[in-house]
C-alpha cells in the first residue's frame, strides 16, 4: 500500500459512507397521509388542504396564434384543455393504490394549469409519488427537485424533501439532488432531519472545494447524537488526511473512535476501522493494523470485502506470520472474489512462497499474474483505449465516483426499459415527454461515467503495470535462488512448532469448497523448505 | 530383480505425479474455526413413541438432565419417561374374538415408565448449508447406559441396558433440538429379554456454556 492508495481509498470510502435509511415515513411506496389536496376524495385527506383545482387558465389565449404573435418555425405544443377535476380522479387514483391510472392525468393537469395555481405543487408531488411508486425513480427524483427549486409551496416542499433524501439511498443524479437541491437549500425552514441532511450535503460541497472553515459552519449545526455528525467527522477526518503530512495519533484515535460510533451504519463503522488499519499499517504498526482489521464486521454469511483481505494478509505478512497471510490468499480465491482486480495477490503469494524457499510454486504464482492479466498488460503496451479492456473497465467500476456513475447508469437504462411498459397507460404526452427526459439523463450519465472511467481505468493499469514488474523482479531472483549451489553441511530449517489446536476450536479441511462463514478463517500448514548453513 | 525393477517402473509415474503435485501446490488449508455451539448442563424435553409392541403403542414424555464433561464426552445423569399406552386393534381383536384375558403374559410386556443414566459420546459435529443461504450446526452422538423399566404387571421392575444413537441440531447458544433413536433390552425373566425401542424427539436447553 502506498500513501497515494491509501489516501485514494480513504477519500472513496469518505464518499461512500452513505446516509442511513431515511425513515419509514418517506420511503417511496409509502403513502402520505396528510395534508393532502382538498378537493380530492382522498379518504385521508389532511386539515390542510389546498382549493381544488377548477381554475387552470384559458390555454388557447397563451398560444402565439391567439396571440397574433408569428408563428415559429417549431411552435410549442399548445397545452390541450384539461377538465379541472381530472386532478381529482388522479389524486383518487393514487390514493387507492393505482399509481398507473394517476401519473398520466396528473401530468396532463400539470401541463394545462398554471404554475401559479395552487394545486401545482402538490400536482407535481403527487405525479412525483406515483412515479417513484412505478419504479421511475429517476423521472420522480426530477419532479421532487423542480418543487424543492420552485418552492412555490411551503407545505409540498418538506414533503419533497424528505422523499428525495429517501432517494438518495440508491443511485440517483448527484448533480440534481445533493449539489442542486441538498448543497443550495436555504436551510431555514426545513425540519430538523432533512435539515441536518442538507447541512452535511452542503458541508461536503465546502470541504471539496477546500472550505473547511465553511464546512465546520455547516457541521456544527448538525445535531451532535446524529448519524449525520458521526458522517461529517469521518469526512473532516479524510480531508485532514489529506492536507497532513504524517498522519497524527489524533486523526487515528478520531477514527477508532468513529469505528465504534453505533449512529453509524455497519458499512460507516467499517470504513472507520479501515482506516485505522491502513494508517497503522502505513506506520509500521502491523499488530495495531491486524487489530483494527479484526474490529471490521460483517454481517453473518457476508464474504466482505476483497481489498480487506488483500491487506490483512499483506500486514500479516509483514509480521511474518506467512502461513496466516497464505490462508487469505485462499480466501481471495473464493468464487465470491474471482472477479476482483488484485494483481497484488500473485505478488503477495509469490513472495510468501520464496520465503518458505518453495520456489517452483513462488515462480507459478509469480507467472499466474502475467498469465491471468495477459490481455490487459498487452492493451497497456499498444496503448490502446484502456476503457474497452474488460478486466480494466471492472475494476474501476468497482469502487469510488466511478461505482456510483456506473449504478446510476444502470439505474437509468433498467428504467428506461421499465418505462416501456407504461407505454399505453401513461398517454403519448408523459410516455414522450419520459422518454425524453430518459435519454437526455442517460446521455449526461454516460458522459460523467466515462469522463471517470478514463481516469479510474488509468489507475487500475498504474497498479498493474507497477505489480508486473515487482513480479519480473520476483521472477529473476527465484530463478536465481532455484539453481543456487547448496553448501556441503547445510540442512533445511527445524520446521516450526505446529500450533496445536485449542479445546475450544474446529477444524474443517479445506478441499475447495468454500463456505462463506469460513472466509476468515483458513490456515495453512506448509514446510519451510529453506536451508541454514552451518559455518 | 527383474520383477522388482519391473515393479519400480510401474511405481514411478505415480511417485513422481505425486512428488511434482506436492512441488507445485505445497501446503495443506484447514478452515481453523471457534467452536460456536458448547454444551455444558442440558435440560432435555422430549416426546416420542415405543413403537415396537404389537399390542400396544406408546407415547412417551421423557425429561432428562446431562452434564457435559466436554465437546464429546457426556454423562446423562438422568432421564425418567412415562408412557401412555394406546392398545392395537390386534389387542382389542384378541380380547373380544378369542376371549384372551387382559392380564395375559404377552400383555403384561408394556412399559408404564422407566428411569435411567447413560454416557453419551459425541465424535461427530459439522455444519450443513440449508437451501444455501443458512448455516446449520449439527452434531451427532452415541449413548449407551441402564435403565430401570416398570412393566404393566405386579412387581414389574426389571433392568434393561439401554443403547442407541442421536442428532443434535443447535439452533442457539441455549436451544438444540435433539432426536434419539434407542433400544432398551429388557431382562424380563431369567432367560427373557423384551427390546423396547424409544423414538424421541426433544428440546434440550443448555444452562453455563461458554463462549
Amino acid at each position: 500500500m502506498t500513501s497515494r492508495s491509501l489516501i485514494a481509498a480513504l477519500t472513496s470510502a469518505a464518499l461512500l459512507v452513505s446516509p442511513a435509511p431515511a425513515a419509514a415515513q418517506s420511503a417511496s411506496g409509502a403513502r402520505p397521509t396528510s395534508p393532502a389536496p382538498a378537493g380530492t376524495a382522498t379518504p385521508d385527506a389532511g386539515a390542510k388542504a389546498p382549493a381544488s383545482a377548477d381554475a387552470p387558465n384559458a390555454p388557447a389565449a397563451n398560444t402565439p396564434a391567439a396571440s397574433g404573435a408569428p408563428p415559429a418555425e417549431a411552435p410549442p405544443r399548445a397545452p390541450e384543455k384539461v377538465d379541472p377535476g381530472v386532478f381529482d380522479k388522479a389524486l383518487k387514483a393514487y390514493f387507492d393504490g393505482k399509481p398507473r391510472d394517476a401519473a398520466g392525468p396528473l401530468y396532463a393537469w400539470l401541463q394545462a394549469a398554471p404554475k401559479t395555481d395552487e394545486n401545482y405543487a402538490w400536482g407535481q408531488y403527487f405525479l412525483a409519488r406515483s412515479l417513484i411508486d412505478l419504479g421511475l425513480t429517476h423521472a420522480g427524483a426530477s419532479y421532487l427537485a423542480r418543487i424543492a427549486r420552485e418552492r412555490s409551496n411551503p407545505n409540498v416542499l418538506p414533503r419533497a424533501l424528505d422523499a428525495l433524501k429517501a432517494l438518495t439511498d440508491r443511485p440517483h443524479d448527484e448533480v440534481m439532488i445533493d449539489q442542486q437541491v441538498f448543497g443550495a437549500l436555504d436551510l431555514g425552514f426545513l425540519p430538523e432531519e432533512t435539515g441536518a441532511y442538507a447541512h452535511y450535503q452542503q458541508g461536503l460541497v465546502d470541504l471539496r472545494v477546500g472550505n473547511e472553515r465553511w464546512a465546520n459552519t455547516h457541521f456544527a449545526k448538525l445535531p451532535e447524537t446524529s448519524a449525520e455528525a458521526s458522517r461529517a467527522k469521518f469526512a473532516l477526518l479524510v480531508t485532514r488526511l489529506k492536507q497532513a503530512q504524517e498522519p497524527s495519533d489524533e486523526i487515528i484515535a478520531d477514527f477508532l473512535a468513529l469505528s465504534e460510533e453505533e449512529k453509524l451504519t455497519r458499512e460507516a463503522r467499517n470504513e472507520a476501522a479501515l482506516a485505522v488499519a491502513r494508517l497503522r499499517y502505513e506506520r509500521k504498526d502491523f499488530k495495531g493494523a491486524l487489530e483494527a482489521y479484526d474490529r471490521v464486521k460483517l454481517p453473518e454469511l457476508d464474504p466482505g470485502r476483497a481489498s480487506l483481505y488483500l491487506e490483512e494478509a499483506w500486514t500479516r505478512y509483514k509480521l511474518g506470520e506467512l502461513r496466516a497471510a497464505l490462508g487469505i490468499l485462499t480466501t481471495l480465491d473464493a468464487p465470491s472474489f474471482r472477479d476482483e482486480f488484485l494483481p497484488d495477490k500473485y505478488l503477495l503469494r509469490a513472495l510468501i512462497y520464496r520465503d518458505l524457499c518453495h520456489y517452483l510454486p513462488a515462480k507459478r504464482a509469480a507467472k499466474e499474474l502475467t498469465r491471468r492479466f495477459a490481455d490487459s498488460l498487452e492493451a497497456v503496451r499498444n496503448r490502446e483505449d484502456l476503457t474497452q479492456d474488460v478486466r480494466l473497465r471492472r475494476a474501476a467500476n468497482a469502487h469510488g465516483g466511478t461505482q456510483r456513475a456506473a449504478r446510476f447508469l444502470e439505474v437509468l437504462e433498467l428504467e428506461g426499459e421499465r418505462l416501456g411498459r407504461y407505454a399505453g397507460s401513461f398517454g403519448d404526452r408523459l410516455f414522450s415527454h419520459l422518454t425524453k427526459l430518459y435519454d437526455l439523463s442517460r446521455a449526461e450519465a454516460v458522459r460523467v461515467h466515462d469522463a471517470r472511467l478514463a481516469e479510474a481505468v488509468r489507475q487500475e493499469a498504474d497498479t498493474l503495470l507497477r505489480a508486473a514488474e515487482q513480479v519480473r523482479l520476483m521472477e529473476y531472483e527465484v530463478g536465481l535462488k532455484l539453481y543456487e549451489r547448496v553448501k556441503k553441511g547445510a540442512r533445511v530449517v527445524a520446521p516450526e512448532d505446529e500450533q496445536m489446536l485449542s479445546p475450544t476450536q474446529t477444524a474443517y479441511r479445506f478441499d475447495g469448497e468454500y463456505w462463506n462463514d469460513e472466509l476468515r478463517s483458513y490456515r495453512v500448514r506448509i514446510d519451510s523448505r529453506c536451508i541454514e548453513e552451518t559455518p | 530383480m527383474r520383477y522388482a525393477l519391473l515393479f519400480l517402473l510401474l511405481l514411478s509415474p505415480g511417485l513422481v505425479r505425486a512428488q511434482a503435485e506436492a512441488l507445485e501446490n505445497p501446503g495443506a488449508v484447514s478452515a481453523i474455526q471457534e467452536r460456536r455451539f458448547r454444551m455444558h448442563h442440558e435440560l432435555l424435553l422430549g416426546v416420542g413413541v415405543l413403537p415396537a409392541n404389537a399390542y400396544y403403542k406408546g407415547l412417551v414424555g421423557t425429561v432428562g438432565y446431562t452434564y457435559h464433561f466436554n465437546d464429546t464426552f457426556a454423562w446423562q445423569v438422568g432421564r425418567g419417561t412415562y408412557s401412555y399406552n394406546l392398545q392395537t386393534s390386534l389387542r382389542r381383536q384378541l380380547e373380544r374374538d378369542f376371549n384372551t384375558s387382559p392380564n395375559a403374559v404377552a400383555f403384561q410386556d408394556q412399559v408404564q415408565w422407566m428411569v435411567g443414566s447413560d454416557l453419551v459420546w459425541s465424535p461427530l459435529y459439522g455444519k450443513m448449508a440449508f437451501l444455501n443461504s443458512t448455516v446449520l450446526h449439527i452434531e451427532a452422538f452415541l449413548l449407551g447406559g441402564g435403565t430401570v423399566v416398570k412393566l404393566d404387571r405386579d412387581g414389574g421392575f426389571r433392568p434393561a441396558v439401554n443403547v442407541g444413537l442421536g442428532m443434535r441440531l443447535f439452533t442457539g447458544k441455549t436451544l438444540s433440538l435433539r432426536l434419539d433413536v434407542t433400544n432398551n433390552a429388557v431382562f424380563t425373566g431369567p432367560t427373557r429379554v423384551i427390546q423396547v425401542p424409544l423414538i424421541q424427539f426433544g428440546t434440550a436447553f443448555n444452562f453455563g456454556a461458554t463462549e
